[in-house]
């Protein structure tokens, strides 16, 4: 029924980063975008209500690439970012390909296993950062001349440092980076957690998830 | 924070009547030209365009009643911010002490927030006059895969279903005692328990769910059949060139010298 199993990456064999897009999304996974997507949108608003000065609006889009490769996270956090460019905030619109992005490096970080280790969790939500703030910063310079369109980021680091002299492009990145550092650092830490919450057997469902040498066989269902 | 995400706003008018695919066009390269043009005042005339257009199609109250409060808050910020401080402020327009205002800095958050305001117009355009289902629908029926189709049409559907059970355990949580407001580190430390819950029961029904669609044939290689055909009229077809093909014609404009 539910084909898993066989597209999965093999044992003993050196992964190359091509192979983390190599399968079929199978059903499952495809259930999975859309709840992702909802999670992206609770994640922010419950941000909101608790009144956190965060956006926090990519944690399902960091989870469905942990857990079900780069395809699915990307492609919850484009979708994330059309529903909620064309509903509550239009201007959110450019930002899709930092989304894709976010979730493909998520996927990518997954596939490795990066979230098992402390190095990799380290290297996961640097590589996170990293993706959000560069992809950003043409957009925020295009848009807003710089800014980040966060009065906090805006009015304390971009002004000043404009302000003293600074090449815009430098100030518009640090002033982003001012915002995805704290941002994304929640949402990976949110996401990994979430993440060992799930239990195995959920986890083993998608093709992606690799159990390690150290991790017992999972008992046959009787 | 439950009932439906869409802003569709029922209506008859010629904008709603048209194909899905037009109107979605016709955003994009709104857009488009708007940041491809080279002044304030073309973005100007793009934005009036697009007014005339909301007008037309009769939701011009609700939909500035929307912009205004998202557009509203971001340029206040461009301007105080790029008045005081932009890399080509020259002339001084005024100074209380330390906070000098600047021409160019005031100009270039004008262009700024016009291309802005273009953009929030624009997507409301289409958001205003398009059914949620019928996007999916019309992306389907052009070719988009099925499976993509549900994603697009679960995820509005789960959005409320979600935020709504978000609002439960919030309620449930607090009447465990979590603390859901007080210093900011309080509040930090409540959003784990609000969230874990939520996204640990959401996650476990997909499994549900996806048993659910292969009984029915989801995975199936068949060919589907839409239930209704969107009319489509070759006016709307030549628009929808004319509209894409506009948009590198402003480009080549540009680089050629449009100023």
């Amino acid at each position: 029924m539910l084909a898993f199993g066989d597209q999965g990456p093999r044992r003993g064999y050196t992964l190359g980063v091509l192979d983390a897009f190599k399968f079929r999304l199978n059903t499952l996974a495809i259930v999975l975008i859309p709840v992702c997507i909802a999670i992206d949108w609770a994640g922010h608003a419950l941000a909101t209500t608790l009144k956190l000065p965060l956006f926090l609006d990519s944690i399902g889009t960091v989870l469905g690439g942990l857990l079900a490769g780069p395809w699915v996270g990307g492609l919850a956090g484009l979708i994330t970012n059309f529903i909620s460019s064309g509903t509550v905030d239009p201007i959110a619109a450019p930002y899709c390909v930092i989304s894709l992005a976010i979730g493909i490096a998520a996927g990518i970080g997954g596939y490795y296993g990066w979230h098992k280790t402390w190095p990799g969790r380290i290297a996961l939500y640097v590589l996170i950062v990293l993706v959000a703030s560069i992809g950003s910063t043409p957009l925020n310079i295009n848009l807003y001349g710089g800014q980040s369109g966060v009065a906090f980021g805006d009015t304390v680091i971009y002004a000043p440092l404009v302000k003293a002299g600074w090449p815009t492009w430098l100030a518009a990145y640090l002033d982003e980076l001012s915002g995805d550092l704290p941002d994304k650092l929640i949402t990976v830490v949110v996401g990994i957690l979430i993440f060992f919450g799930l239990p195995n057997r959920y986890r083993a469902l998608f093709s992606v998830w690799r159990r390690s040498p150290a991790q017992a066989e999972p008992a046959p269902a009787s | 924070m439950a009932g439906g995400l869409s802003l569709y706003a029922e209506g008859h008018s010629l904008l709603h009547r048209a194909h899905p695919l037009t109107k979605g066009v016709l955003t994009l390269s709104a857009i488009a030209l708007a940041f491809t043009a080279p002044s304030a005042t073309w973005v100007a005339g793009v934005l009036a365009v697009l007014l005339v257009l909301v007008a037309f199609a009769g939701v011009i109250r609700r939909l500035l009643a929307v912009a205004v409060a998202i557009l509203l808050p971001i340029t206040v910020l461009l301007f105080v911010v790029q008045g005081f401080a932009n890399a080509s402020n020259r002339t001084v327009v005024f100074g209380l002490g330390p906070i000098v205002y600047y021409r160019e800095g005031l100009a270039f958050a004008a262009f700024a927030a016009l291309r802005i305001a273009c953009l929030v117009c624009a997507t409301f355009l289409f958001s205003f006059t398009t059914r949620p289902a019928d996007i999916s629908e019309a992306l389907m029926q052009r070719g988009l895969s099925p499976r993509m189709g549900y994603v697009l049409q679960s995820a509005l559907q789960i959005i409320p279903q979600t935020l709504e059970m978000a609002g439960r355990i919030q309620d449930a949580q607090r009447a465990r005692g979590l603390e859901t407001e007080g210093s900011l580190r309080r509040r930090a430390r409540a959003y784990l328990p609000l969230m874990l819950p939520l996204v640990l029961s959401s996650l476990v029904a997909t499994q549900e769910r996806a048993m659910a669609l292969e009984v029915r044939g989801f995975g199936l290689p068949v060919k589907r059949i839409a239930r209704y055909a969107f009319r489509d009229t070759t006016p709307q077809h030549v628009l929808r060139w004319a509209l894409a093909l506009a948009v590198p014609a402003a480009i080549v404009a540009r680089v050629v010298g449009w100023r």
